[in-house]
C-alpha cells in the first residue's frame, strides 16, 4: 500500500495542467510546419539542397548550444527554487537569458545576413519554409526570454518558493518546449540534404 | 545535488550529441542515423530537462510520440523522393 502511494506521489506531472495541454497545441502546430518542410524538400531536392548550401551549419550549431545552455540553467533555477534558494534562481535565469540572447545575436545575425543576399520569404520554396518555420520559433523563443524574466522577477519577490513553485515550472516548461522544437527542427533546416 | 549533476549530465550528452550530429551531417551520413540522434535529444529533454521520467506515463509516451513519430514520418517523405 505505501509503496503504491509512494508511486502516486512520485508520478506527478511539474507545472500546471493548463500548460501541458497548451505546449500540446504548440507541438502540433509546429509538427505540420515541420512536415510541411519535409514534404516539400521531398518534392523539390534539388532546390532545398543548394538553399541550405547558404546556411551556415556552425551558426546553426551554437544557436543550438545556446538554446540547450539556458535550457540548463532554466532547470537548476527550478532546483534552487524548490530548495528554497530564491535569490540564486533568480541569478541563474538572468544566466539564462544571456545565454539566450547569444541565439538572438547569431538568429538576428542570420536573418539580417541572408535578406542583404535577397534571400527573402519570397525568394524561392525553402526560403518561405524556412522563414515561417524559423521565424515562428524565433517569435516562441522571444516569449521563452519573456518568461524567464517574469520568473526572475518574481524569484526576485520571493513569489516562489517548495510549496509554490507550480507556476515556476509553467514557465521553465514552456522554455524546454522551444528547446524540443528546435533538436528537430535544427537537423531538418540545416542539415538533412 | 544530485539533481543539478543529473541535469549537467543531460546538457552534457545534448551538447555531445548536437556536435555528432553535425559531424554525420557532414560525413555524409543516412537521414536516418540524422534523425535518430534528434529523437535521442527530445528524449533528453522531455525526460531529463522536463521531468517526465518522474510524471505520468501517458504524458511521457505522448511527448516521445510527438518527436519519434515526426522523425519517422520526416525520415520516410525525405527517403521517398528516390
Amino acid at each position: 500500500m505505501s509503496t503504491s502511494l509512494e508511486t502516486v506521489a512520485t508520478r506527478r506531472l511539474p507545472g500546471d495542467l493548463a500548460m501541458w495541454l497548451f505546449i500540446l497545441a504548440e507541438l502540433s502546430v509546429f509538427a505540420l510546419l515541420i512536415l510541411a518542410f519535409a514534404v516539400t524538400q521531398a518534392l523539390k531536392p534539388q532546390l532545398f539542397a543548394a538553399s541550405r548550401q547558404l546556411l551556415d551549419t556552425s551558426t546553426g550549431l551554437a544557436m543550438t548550444l545556446s538554446l540547450l545552455s539556458a535550457g540548463l540553467l532554466a532547470a537548476l533555477a527550478q532546483q534552487r527554487v524548490r530548495q528554497a534558494r530564491p535569490g540564486q534562481a533568480a541569478l541563474l535565469l538572468l544566466l539564462a537569458l544571456l545565454v539566450a540572447c547569444g541565439y538572438l545575436g547569431l538568429k538576428l545575425g542570420e536573418y539580417r545576413h541572408l535578406l542583404s543576399l535577397g534571400l527573402g520569404l519570397e525568394h524561392n520554396t525553402f526560403f518561405t519554409l524556412y522563414w515561417i518555420l524559423t521565424g515562428f520559433h524565433f517569435l516562441h523563443v522571444l516569449l521563452g526570454m519573456l518568461i524567464l524574466v517574469w520568473l526572475a522577477e518574481g524569484c526576485r519577490r520571493r513569489r516562489y518558493g517548495p510549496g509554490n513553485c507550480s507556476g515556476f515550472e509553467s514557465g521553465v516548461l514552456y522554455w524546454h518546449m522551444v528547446d524540443l522544437v528546435w533538436v528537430v527542427l535544427f537537423p531538418l533546416v540545416y542539415l538533412l540534404g | 545535488m544530485l539533481a543539478s549533476r543529473f541535469l549537467l549530465g543531460c546538457w552534457l550528452a545534448l551538447a555531445v550529441l548536437s556536435l555528432a550530429t553535425v559531424g554525420l551531417a557532414q560525413g555524409a551520413v543516412s537521414s536516418g542515423a540524422i534523425l535518430l540522434l534528434a529523437v535521442l535529444k527530445a528524449w533528453l529533454i522531455t525526460d531529463g530537462f522536463m521531468e517526465l521520467r518522474h510524471g505520468p506515463w501517458r504524458w511521457r509516451v505522448l511527448l516521445l510520440a510527438w518527436a519519434g513519430v515526426l522523425a519517422l514520418v520526416v525520415g520516410i517523405s525525405l527517403n521517398l523522393r528516390g
